[in-house]
């Protein structure tokens, strides 16, 4: 089986602090995959440093076969991962569409491509390509509203719609289900089968172990920037160390 | 020679500095680049000399003067600043700027475009020690320069007041949190402000007994490049980049030629902005947090 | 046309023209408070080809702009490492530095300014000024202006999607400071005559005051803002000496109850809804 993501030996400081001690783990294609642990765990701080916005002290990154462990930032979504933030971060005041068109970018950017002036030719392809992938997730008829008027939950999914247009094939999801309300959370889990039955592979720091149950097959639990348990969700919520982890936290797991 | 022009840069620095503490205020506290305050230099200026004019004494014209400028800084607070909360931030440096030309337009109206006259207030009695010459009015402004300066920055840095605007300046949500009255404590901060550009304006009316509508966008201008200089939002820096700024022009002046003032102060400026983007004395910007 | 309203639509081209000149960058959040400085590099380039080495004046406009793109692209890569106000001040630097360079330039005539012999009639003007709309209509219907606003609403957004950020602020950098040159260049040939003062802070702010006025929502917001500009002081002339405190007055108003500038995109999408067939 390949590898979407594989992280070797990963480490890294702040100020002297050390968020990320000598992890490693990896996620096998196919293979959607949390990574849960107590706030402070280092969680984002992953994130952070897979999508390039911080730098490693040391180890290594691979996703999809590619070494991107001094890729900058703005080329690591060539190598097919993406990934959404804790509040959604779509362009405010853009529509829908054209925050999707940006999401294109990726797959569209000549120079000739760039002064296409796309906006005067009648369904130009990259706006059918948009429409499609919006009507294709229910969420057709936001297509011209501008996000800042769209309800919370909508946006966590056009932002789904816009990682997928933008080829991802690792996505990874800081806190999807967070603030969402019980329907939206369906929504949205129903969302992210389709992407996985699809062949997008996830990575998911979520909080909502049922949510997690339902659509990851994997567990990685961090502590202090520790790798302390890795498995199936069942097996490591009987894990003792877990189960210490959480103790004085909220006792979740 | 090359001291004499020293003590002149630093002369003139002072009133830079002023200039600049005011900017870094608004800019440091507010995030607000003030583009009002060459025009409140400039009211400070014209209002000391009209009063003057109208019979008023110095010290009572002075005082009238700052208390203007306070008052439209209230208004420049209202119609500039506190609408534009939460938008573009280029639209309240227009507003600030609309200030500006109404502020000259009026003094204008009211004066004329022509440079006047601002009475000798001490008689044109020089200290000299050793071979240099310092004016006592030029001596005296930079001592109140000074002397001001330090007590801001003793006020910011000791004080239960200065305390709050500390926090203000880091963060807003956090003054919140922290019940900080930030809508009464805003009004406070244009007033000091204002009041520092308006003292800039009489200090240099003072010294160089010369006022016009427009004296104030060449002055302001230089304490914009003094504060950058220095390190926004640092009040030391000001003081240092105003002194600096001054120094580089005096000393261009004297050394090449008029004309070349500006390539050397807005040069300094970009060079600045190019290696050291945060001034001498500021602190390098944080990178966003996700 | 009368003689006076020919002069004030002449303005009112070049007002345009430096007004999208100042708009391209700050589409993508970039304010560049020295507009003049450029202006004048296109302005004293070309008028010194013509001048000294008799360059045909469509030869030497297109140079002089290239010349302010091209000084636009070596100070942007340097300067975009810095960002809000620090950019908009290392731009105001950088106009002060240059008009005060031509001021001690004397083989452009230094303080006493520079005659200019071949001269551009006002269609030429008006003409250059309908071709930097409609290049700015075109480039807003691009990829180019939708990933400028997206780099202008959220830089980290935007890079992690791939955007080039920086890629793009210097494009709009030196692409707004060639439309400045080309502007000044022609105003050269139109007044036939250039002095480094009038290329000096308040042109470049007073610029950038249009644009903020008109809106950086939409490409129009510009245009509005310009014809604005310069028609309404010119309707005010009867109050003469109060005009510009009057009109000064009106900014700081307007301002304060529409921030967002007069033309909006919400405006537009008003529109579109009476016409829906209209829409993309």
């Amino acid at each position: 089986m390949s590898t979407a993501l594989e992280i070797s030996a990963l480490s890294k400081s702040f100020a002297g602090v050390q968020a990320i001690r000598d992890l490693s783990f990896t996620v096998p294609k196919g293979v959607s995959t949390a990574l849960i642990g107590p706030n402070g765990a280092g969680k984002t701080t992953v994130f952070n440093m897979v999508s390039g916005v911080y730098g490693v002290d040391a180890g290594r990154i691979t996703v999809n076969g590619v070494d991107v462990t001094r890729m900058p930032s703005r080329k690591r979504i060539g190598t097919g991962v993406a990934r959404s933030f804790q509040n959604v971060r779509l362009m405010p005041h853009l529509s829908v569409l054209e925050n999707l068109l940006v999401g294109q970018h990726v797959r569209a950017s000549s120079l000739a491509a760039l002064f296409t002036p796309y906006r005067l030719i009648p369904n130009h392809r990259w706006k059918r390509e948009a429409r499609a992938a919006l009507e294709e997730s229910g969420l057709g008829r936001w297509a011209d509203e501008t996000v800042s008027a769209l309800p919370y939950g909508v946006r966590k999914r056009i932002d789904l719609v816009r990682a997928t247009l933008a080829g991802a094939s690792l996505l990874m999801l800081d806190e999807p289900a967070a603030g969402l309300n019980p329907s939206e959370t369906n929504a949205l889990r129903d969302h992210l089968k389709d992407l996985m039955a699809k062949g997008t592979t996830l990575l998911v720091v979520e909080h909502d172990m049922h949510f997690v149950d339902s659509i990851c097959q994997n567990v990685v639990v961090l502590n202090f920037g520790e790798k302390i348990a890795e498995g199936p969700l069942s097996r490591v919520r009987q894990d003792p160390k877990v189960r210490e982890a959480y103790i004085g936290s909220d006792g979740e797991a | 020679m090359v001291a004499q022009q020293i003590v002149n840069g630093l002369m003139l620095g002072a009133i830079y500095m002023l200039v600049a503490v005011a900017f870094t205020l608004a800019i440091g506290v507010l995030n607000f680049l003030n583009f009002s305050l060459p025009g409140l230099f400039m009211a400070g200026g014209m209002l000391a000399f009209g009063l003057m004019k109208a019979g008023w004494p110095f010290l009572l014209a002075a005082a009238g003067a700052l208390a203007a400028a306070a008052f439209i800084s209230l208004l420049v607070e209202r119609f500039a600043y506190r609408p534009m909360q939460g938008g573009d931030p280029e639209v309240p440096l227009v507003s600030s700027l609309g200030f500006l030309v109404l502020l000259e337009n009026l003094m204008l109206v009211q004066f004329g475009s022509d440079q006047q006259a601002f009475p000798a207030l001490l008689p044109d009695l020089n200290l000299r020690i050793g071979g240099l010459v310092i004016g006592y009015a030029q001596l005296a402004s930079l001592v109140l320069s000074l002397g001001i300066v330090a007590a801001l920055s003793f006020v910011l840095a000791k004080t239960a007041a200065g305390r709050r605007i500390r926090t203000v300046a880091e963060s807003r949500e956090t003054a919140l949190l922290m019940g900080i009255d930030i809508a009464r404590l805003v009004p406070q901060l244009f007033v000091a402000s204002a009041a520092l550009a308006a003292l800039a304006g009489i200090l240099f009316a003072v010294n160089y007994q010369q006022v016009s509508p427009f004296m104030g966008e060449g002055v302001g201008f230089k304490g914009v490049a003094a504060m950058i200089v220095g390190g926004m939002g640092s009040i030391w820096g000001a003081v240092l980049g105003g002194l600096l700024i001054g120094l580089a022009e005096v000393v261009s002046i004297s050394f090449i030629g008029a004309d070349v003032v500006n390539i050397t102060v807005y040069g300094l400026l970009l060079l600045i902005l190019i290696v050291r983007p945060q001034g001498l004395m500021g602190r390098a910007p944080s990178r966003e947090k996700l | 046309m009368s003689g006076y309203l020919t002069g004030v639509l002449v303005v009112l081209a070049f007002n345009v023209m430096a007004a999208y000149a100042v708009y391209l960058p700050l589409a993508a959040g970039q304010l560049n408070l020295g507009i003049a400085g450029f202006m004048a590099i296109g302005a004293y380039g070309s008028a010194f080809l013509t001048n000294e080495y008799m360059w045909p004046m469509w030869a030497a406009v297109p140079v002089g702009a290239l010349a302010a793109g091209l000084t636009g692209l070596l100070i942007g890569l340097p300067v975009l490492r810095t960002h809000g106000i620090y950019f908009a001040m290392a731009t105001f630097a950088l106009g002060q530095v240059i008009s005060a360079v031509f001021l001690n330039l004397e083989v452009v005539g230094g303080a006493a300014g520079y005659p200019v012999t071949d001269y551009a009639g006002p269609n030429v003007v008006f003409a250059a000024a309908a071709g930097v709309v409609l290049l700015m209509l075109y480039i807003s219907r691009t990829r180019f202006a939708l990933e400028l606003t997206a780099v202008k609403s959220d830089p980290t957004v935007a890079d992690l999607l791939g955007v080039p950020v920086r890629g793009m602020k210097v494009a709009a950098f030196a692409l707004g400071a060639m439309v400045a040159g080309f502007g000044g260049a022609l105003y050269a040939h139109h007044y036939n005559f250039v002095e480094a003062q009038h290329f000096n802070v308040l042109l470049s702010v007073f610029t950038v005051l249009y644009v903020l006025f008109g809106g950086t929502q939409t490409v129009w917001g510009p245009l509005v803002g310009a014809a604005f500009f310069t028609l309404v002081p010119e309707l005010l002339r009867a109050s003469d000496q109060w005009r510009y405190a009057v009109f000064a007055v009106f900014i700081i108003v307007f301002m304060a109850i529409r921030p967002q500038g007069l033309v909006t995109a919400a405006l537009f999408r008003q529109f579109r809804r009476r016409a829906p067939e209209a829409s993309s």
